[in-house]
């Protein structure tokens, strides 16, 4: 039986993947940074809290990381973990950096000093590429960060490049464009958008206040993007993908089909806040994921107006009296 | 008119020295931060150096390190630079490899720390803000020769925090208008260049080699390819950028390219020693052509886990926009190196001959 670790499996994408791959028949452990203070409620929201082992592990302290691995002992390493919001970047920017860049290099240092054929894991971001001025990125397009974040992680995106060319490590970067779900947390603009969208259905009266609603993304369905990164586990030799749905709408767009979806006119419910804007912020975001389907035969099957849909409907029910 | 106040992180280093000099020429109230040691870091700065009893005083050294937050914001705000310089960092390629961590610590975070510091102070409008960047971002080259727009692909420790380093200071430049700017420097060398880079390596050897005190010179990769400047130059850019109406990045080279191998034979030339190269790879040694004597040797240690094999700038945007131009050649540069490298020798050989105790000063 296949032995997998995933850090950071408290968050969305950590649950959706333990899922996938206890499916698919491997031990699955986790890691979060306190693993007896967290509710774990991602994992709980599936019915798969039980068939996870927890450790408790801080990436930016090297025994705790070595510590796990001497456990686990993985066949293939996830390495989820990292403060993951683009506007908490700009208020805590060098905690940003401990968390992704210094986290990043103690795990793959410790990946390295024990030796062990760990096939490992890494979610890069599609933050790295900036602002492409509306050209589809690609694996090949040059990164151009615009926040703490983002910079970050363009820097653990070459340590993993690096360790795999200096050291042979089997390690890949999955650079995911934006991917949504039910799972994500409300400070995230799509589920703060549906969970507005839905009380406004049950008729809390309240008005929603977003950001900059101009900005585009290409949103895709968070569950078919762990498949992704499992796949890049899974070949001879470890490459770099580009994982996304291939389409971008604008928020208003988001907006717009999420509110009706659940019979509602937004214009009559959102208001836009310019306190909510970003120092920096990327206007459009697109990608091209050619190469993944082509080498990993992978496609998104939800495009970013099913996304909106789905989490609104979702959302929906979930408040509906039981 | 006041005097305009800089402030230098890395002042005891090669750039720092010369950096300094320049600007207190040029009528700046200078600091410095250097790092506490046990043992005297500062000869490069010591004929600058001033006594604290002095009035009037145009140089002052703070005791600091990038790696302290609390230490940076109170050394700014006591400053209050009109100019922050920072050249601080550990800065040696194949040393990251083995303290990756603490290169991601200092050049990455302790950038960071800076512009923060800036923030925390209120000194956005006032302070204007040089990272010294490098050419080994582009490490394996997307395309020769580099230009400010070619893509990044890092291949070291060092590179990867300096990478961070250098978007850090475009995002502090577009997220809160910092007046910042990226000074994207090739390799640049002098007499004060630090001993173990390989410039400075095989200057001291050849002198050292020629009076008798060395036998051999052990090096890594012969064939890399570099554009080798002189650092005297490359200061003066550093300012340069800092005087722009609007910050930008720029980069700084000859545009010109050698190989250590090249640079070696310069090296020897100066001292009327022809270098014969025989074999290839990690066979490949120098002999002196007049006595067959082996006096180079490729020794693997030496090698990095990821090469940088060329690296070669396109200094056009900096000669345009800021009128800037090397004026020290390579040729006259490698001279300098060797004749002030051959006066230590003598020194050594002197004080070696008289019985004193002489350092060998290996890595």
């Amino acid at each position: 039986m296949k032995q997998a670790l995933i850090f950071g499996v408290s968050g969305q994408d950590g649950a959706y993947l333990a899922q996938l791959l206890l499916e698919k028949g491997y031990q699955v452990a986790g890691t979060s940074r306190d693993a007896q203070m967290a509710s774990f409620g991602s994992l709980a929201a599936l019915g798969i809290r039980e068939q996870v082992a927890v450790h408790s592990v801080t990436l930016t302290d090297f025994r705790s990381v070595l510590t796990v691995l001497n456990t686990v002992k993985p066949d293939e390493i996830y390495h989820l973990a990292g403060q993951s919001s683009v506007g908490l970047s700009f208020d805590q920017p060098v905690e940003t950096f401990m968390s992704i860049g210094v986290g990043t290099l103690n795990l793959l240092e410790a990946v390295r000093f024990l030796g062990a054929p760990s096939r490992f894991y890494h979610a890069s971001s599609s933050d790295c590429f900036g602002d492409t001025g509306g050209e589809p990125a690609t694996e090949l397009t040059p990164f151009a960060p615009r926040s703490p974040y983002a910079v970050a992680k363009a820097a653990a995106h070459f340590e993993v490049g690096n360790y795999r060319e200096a050291y042979n490590l089997y390690a890949c970067n999955g650079i995911l464009f934006n991917h949504e779900s039910p799972l994500r947390p409300t400070r995230f603009v799509t589920r703060k958008i549906v969970a507005a969208a839905a009380r406004i259905a049950a008729g809390s009266g309240e008005t929603l206040r977003l950001g900059n609603i101009d900005v585009a993304r290409d949103w895709g369905y968070a569950p078919q993007y762990v498949e992704a990164m499992w796949l890049m586990l899974q070949r001879d030799t470890p490459d770099d993908f580009v994982i996304a749905t291939g389409h971008t709408i604008t928020l208003r767009d988001f907006v717009a089909e999420a509110f009706a979806a659940l019979g509602l006119d937004w214009r009559e419910h959102v208001v836009v806040d310019p306190e909510l804007f970003r120092p920096a912020d990327i206007a459009v975001s697109r990608a091209n994921p050619a190469k993944a389907e082509r080498e990993l035969g992978w496609k998104a099957t939800m495009a970013p107006a099913d996304v909106a849909r789905a989490m609104a409907v979702h959302e929906q029910q979930e408040i509906l009296p039981k | 008119m006041k005097a305009k106040v800089a402030l230098i992180t890395g002042i005891t280093g090669q750039d720092g020295a010369y950096l300094a000099e320049m600007l207190l020429k040029k009528g700046y109230e200078v600091h410095g931060i250097k790092r506490r040691a046990s043992l005297f870091n500062t000869q490069r700065i010591d004929h600058l150096y001033r006594d604290p009893h002095d009035t009037g005083r145009k140089f002052v050294l703070h005791y600091g390190d990038l790696s302290d937050s609390t230490n940076l914001i109170r050394i700014i705000q006591q400053v209050r630079p009109d100019e922050l310089y920072n050249l601080a960092a550990q800065s040696h390629v194949k040393v990251s490899f083995e303290s990756p961590e603490y290169t991601a610590d200092v050049d990455a975070l302790g950038t960071l720390r800076l512009l923060e510091a800036v923030r925390i102070l209120g000194l956005e409008k006032h302070t204007r803000f040089y990272q010294a960047s490098t050419s080994e971002l582009y490490g394996q080259v997307a395309e020769t020769p580099q230009t400010e727009k070619t893509p990044f692909y890092p291949r070291s420790p060092y590179a990867v925090a300096k990478l961070y380093a250098y978007w850090i200071t475009v995002n502090y430049r577009e997220a809160y208008g910092m007046y910042a700017c990226n000074g994207i420097l090739f390799n640049h060398e002098s007499p004060m260049r630090g001993e173990t880079f390989v410039t400075r390596k095989i200057t001291r050897a050849m002198a050292r080699i020629k009076l008798g005190l060395q036998d051999c010179l052990y090096l890594g990769n012969l064939s890399a390819l570099r554009d080798w400047g002189h650092a005297k130059d490359y200061v003066e850019m550093q300012w340069l950028m800092l005087q722009q109406d609007a910050p930008d990045d720029f980069v700084i080279a000859t545009g010109r390219q050698h190989s250590v191998r090249d640079f070696v034979k310069l090296a020897a030339a100066e001292l009327g020693i022809t270098i014969r190269f025989e074999g290839t790879g990690a066979d490949e040694k120098g002999y002196d052509a007049k006595t067959g004597k082996c006096l180079v040797s490729v020794d693997p240690r030496y090698f990095r886990p990821t090469e940088v094999e060329t690296l070669l700038g396109d200094p056009t945007k900096a000669r345009e926009r800021l009128g800037w131009q090397p004026r020290i050649t390579l040729e006259e540069m490698v001279a300098e190196m060797v004749r002030s490298d051959l006066r230590d020798a003598e020194r050594d050989s002197l004080c070696k001959s008289q019985g004193y105790a002489v350092f060998d000063l290996n890595e």
